[in-house]
């Protein structure tokens, strides 16, 4: 179906090439999943396969793709090539167009020359199939991340295309919504649909991957059917994460000196309802100091609006929060982010500075702290981007950006980190490096407090897991000292 | 929290209405409210929109928007008073007593007037505006648009402009929330406004375009240009809309030759 003959690319006002020499060829009802660091040139080679490149891009091109037999060049436009390939991305929001779910994959069927007899069947069996129909009247940008993407997968599969490729579609979700992706492209694959997926998560979607191809600096290092590819162990690390090595603390920390001191947090009946919408209901908690603590559960199950009421961005509609001894109540929020320090899950909410150590410095005015040099480069020698001071943020990899937002708040030496989704979005050698440095972190005395969906992060890593589900605590596990 | 422009999804008066009946009630209004300089009669103006904002189910979402209206009101006023005298004197700004520069900045009736007349007329349209878009599906927009010969390219550029309002409105708030976070206390009043924007609207800006790309190309790739269109569940012309329609035309011709040949 489609055919990459040693394509090489490079974007415009760049030197270094994206794409390099890469030859594969994607046949009728096969399933290729590519996978690789960030910067690889995953996205790219995605863009190369869908023609947009061709049509949409400058910047040197070398090489041949055609689809299905037709010289990529040789198509008029890109609305014709769409005929034939349908791609998903992973930014689900900017897919969404109109206002209900509905709307928004009647409008792409309305424009394919279809009767409307075929058009309202089709809309019917795609809402079906991707789990959207109780979802139709909704407005896209209110749901969840699962269901936008699956709105997005929706008004895709709509089209009808007999190619599917979608770059990263998973990238910001979590487990249950995962495994409702990878079920849906199951169905697909058993329709013989073809697929070309670009994915971080092997295990979701090992029993549909026929070919998998490693992509590492625009080359593809290794590929072929994934016992094969995963029996190198270079590769098998650079597929699947291995977060054991990452351990524990060693040793159980000091009880007595432990209970000398105050606990970081602790929660007593707190309850918070957004308006009449209850959110937490009767929650109590207490983290120690020094502790590394994993809170677990699916999205909408309260966990960020209850790290919210750590730094009083959020307070507590009954119950108590108190931090290091203050209550939450009595003080500001920047009161607070002495103390707590809160990273939320998206980096780019908060880059605004031109460098990387102005950055850096706005926390540290914010609180009344001198602008250090020595406390800015320990912050970021903390974050690994000691070499990154002078670079703009958003030049930065995703990985690195992360890094940076652990680093602002790591500057402004609060004893509790809080990190909502610190891994999601990476890549498995960015997410273990992220949380080496957490636990770098909580060595040097921190406490630290993780939101994740990634429960093998959860296991290796916290010293207790907090299992949260409809704005309650169901469980506090606490995990074996390695 | 309440979005600003987003379609509301309910089965009012308004919403039954076709496209081009409300678009007709929009430019019947607007020219009714800008030929207007009767208070009283664009106060009446105002509560009618209300009415029937709240014949439509709409009430609630429309008035929500109240407090921004009235402190742009307020701000008319002011502006007014302090630079278009005229009419009967209220009083100075100023008051005798200040040494060398009291009895200045004089304020007046007129102005009052003025400033009273322009935010009532601010008040309609945005009403009137909010009542048309929340009440109106995008697709059905785009239908419109279409029939109307308005190129495809501006009626994207429209709809992905009010689509965007409530995305950024939301992303506004999780940035302002992530700098809050990191201690930063930009102030209350005007000030603290001014002071917030770099942290806050920088983010906003980066973020919005680097989606911008992903979008144009989805609107590429679902073929919303091509302009060739299977016609099906458009919005069908009822009777309400001839009735509607002609009421507006009727009403606004008739105030429009009596104002102008001054019978009001």
């Amino acid at each position: 179906m489609i055919e990459l003959e040693r394509i090489s690319y490079t974007y415009p006002h760049t030197v270094k090439t994206a794409l390099n020499h890469l030859s594969f060829s994607l046949k009728k009802g096969q399933c290729i999943m590519v996978t690789g660091p960030s910067g690889a040139g995953k996205t790219t080679l995605c863009l190369a396969a869908a023609g947009i490149l061709h049509h949409e891009y400058g910047g040197k091109k070398e090489g041949r793709i055609t689809i299905e037999g037709k010289d990529v060049a040789s198509y008029g436009s890109l609305s014709e090539i769409a005929r034939k390939i349908g791609i998903v991305f992973d930014d689900a929001e900017a897919q969404m167009i109109f206002t209900t779910v509905e709307e928004e994959i009647l409008s792409a069927l309305e424009h394919r020359g279809l009767d409307a007899g075929v058009i309202e069947e089709r809309l019917e069996s795609v809402m079906a199939m991707t789990h959207i129909t109780e979802l139709k009247d909704r407005s896209p940008h209110k749901l969840s991340g699962g269901q936008k993407q699956r709105v997005a997968l929706a008004a895709t599969l709509a089209l009808g295309n007999e190619v599917l490729i979608l770059d990263e579609p998973t990238s910001e979700l979590d487990e249950h919504s995962t495994r409702r992706i990878a079920e849906i492209l199951r169905d697909l694959k058993r329709q013989g649909r073809t697929i070309l997926l670009i994915e971080h998560k092997f295990a979701h979607f090992r029993d549909i991957v026929d070919t998998i191809i490693v992509m590492e600096e625009g080359k593809i290092s290794a590929s072929g059917n994934p016992p094969d590819v995963l029996g190198d162990d270079r590769i098998r690390k650079i597929v699947v994460p291995d977060f054991s090595g990452i351990g524990k603390r060693s040793g159980t920390p000091e009880l007595a000196h432990e209970e000398a001191r105050l606990p970081a947090v602790t929660v007593t009946n707190l309850s918070y309802s957004y308006g009449d919408i209850p959110a937490l209901s009767q929650i109590n908690l207490t983290i120690h100091s020094g502790e590394f603590v994993a809170i677990v559960g699916e999205n909408g199950s309260g966990k960020t609006t209850l790290v919210k009421q750590f730094n009083n961005l959020l307070t507590p509609t009954e119950g108590d929060v108190v931090i290091l001894g203050k209550n939450t109540k009595q003080y500001s929020i920047t009161d607070l982010s002495r103390d707590v320090g809160l990273v939320f899950q998206n980096p780019d909410h908060m880059f605004f500075a031109d460098t990387v150590r102005d950055e850096v410095a706005f926390g540290l005015k914010n609180i009344g702290m001198p602008d250090d040099e020595n406390i800015i480069d320990s912050a970021l020698l903390d974050a690994g981007l000691a070499h990154s001071k002078d670079l703009y943020p958003r030049w930065l990899s995703r990985g690195e950006r992360q890094r940076l937002a652990i680093a602002c708040v790591v500057a402004m030496r609060p004893e509790i980190l809080v990190l909502d989704e610190p891994t999601t979005g990476l890549d498995g050698n960015e997410a273990l490096q992220v949380i080496a440095i957490l636990r770098d972190l909580q060595r040097k005395g921190h406490t630290i407090i993780i939101i994740t969906h990634n429960r093998e992060i959860a296991d290796h890593c916290a010293d207790r897991i907090v299992r949260m589900e409809n704005g309650k605590i169901i469980e506090i596990l606490s995990a074996e000292v390695s | 929290m309440s979005e600003i422009l987003a379609y509301v999804h309910k089965d009012g008066f308004f919403h039954r209405l076709h496209p081009v009946t409300k678009i007709i009630f929009i430019i019947g209004i607007s020219a009714v409210c800008i030929i207007s300089t009767n208070l009283v009669f664009l106060l009446g103006l105002v509560l009618a929109l209300l009415a029937i904002a709240y014949l439509s189910d709409l009430y609630t979402e429309v008035v929500s928007q109240s407090r921004l209206i009235v402190m742009m009101s307020l701000v008319f006023i002011v502006i007014t008073l302090l630079t278009i005298p005229g009419g009967d004197l209220i009083g100075y700004l100023i008051p005798a007593g200040v040494p060398l520069i009291g009895n200045s900045i004089p304020l007046t009736w007129g102005a009052l007037g003025i400033g009273l007349i322009l935010s009532l007329r601010f008040m309609i349209l945005i009403y009137a505006f909010q009542l048309f878009l929340i009440s109106t599906q995008p697709r059905d927009l785009v239908h419109t648009m279409e029939r109307m010969r308005i190129p495809i390219d501006y009626t994207l550029m429209f709809i992905i402009a009010l689509r965007f309002i409530p995305t950024l409105q939301i992303e506004g708030k999780r940035i302002h929330e992530a700098q809050l976070a990191r201690g930063y206390n930009p102030g209350t009043g005007i000030m603290g406004k001014i002071r917030s924007v770099a942290p806050i609207v920088i983010p906003l800006v980066s973020n919005a375009l680097s989606r911008a790309n992903v979008l144009g190309l989805t609107i590429d790739i679902r073929g919303y240009r091509t302009g060739k269109r299977t016609r099906l569940r458009e919005f069908p012309v009822r009777g309400r809309d001839y009735l509607v329609s002609s009421l507006v035309i009727v009403f606004g011709c008739f105030y429009g030759a009596a104002v102008f040949f001054q019978l009001l």
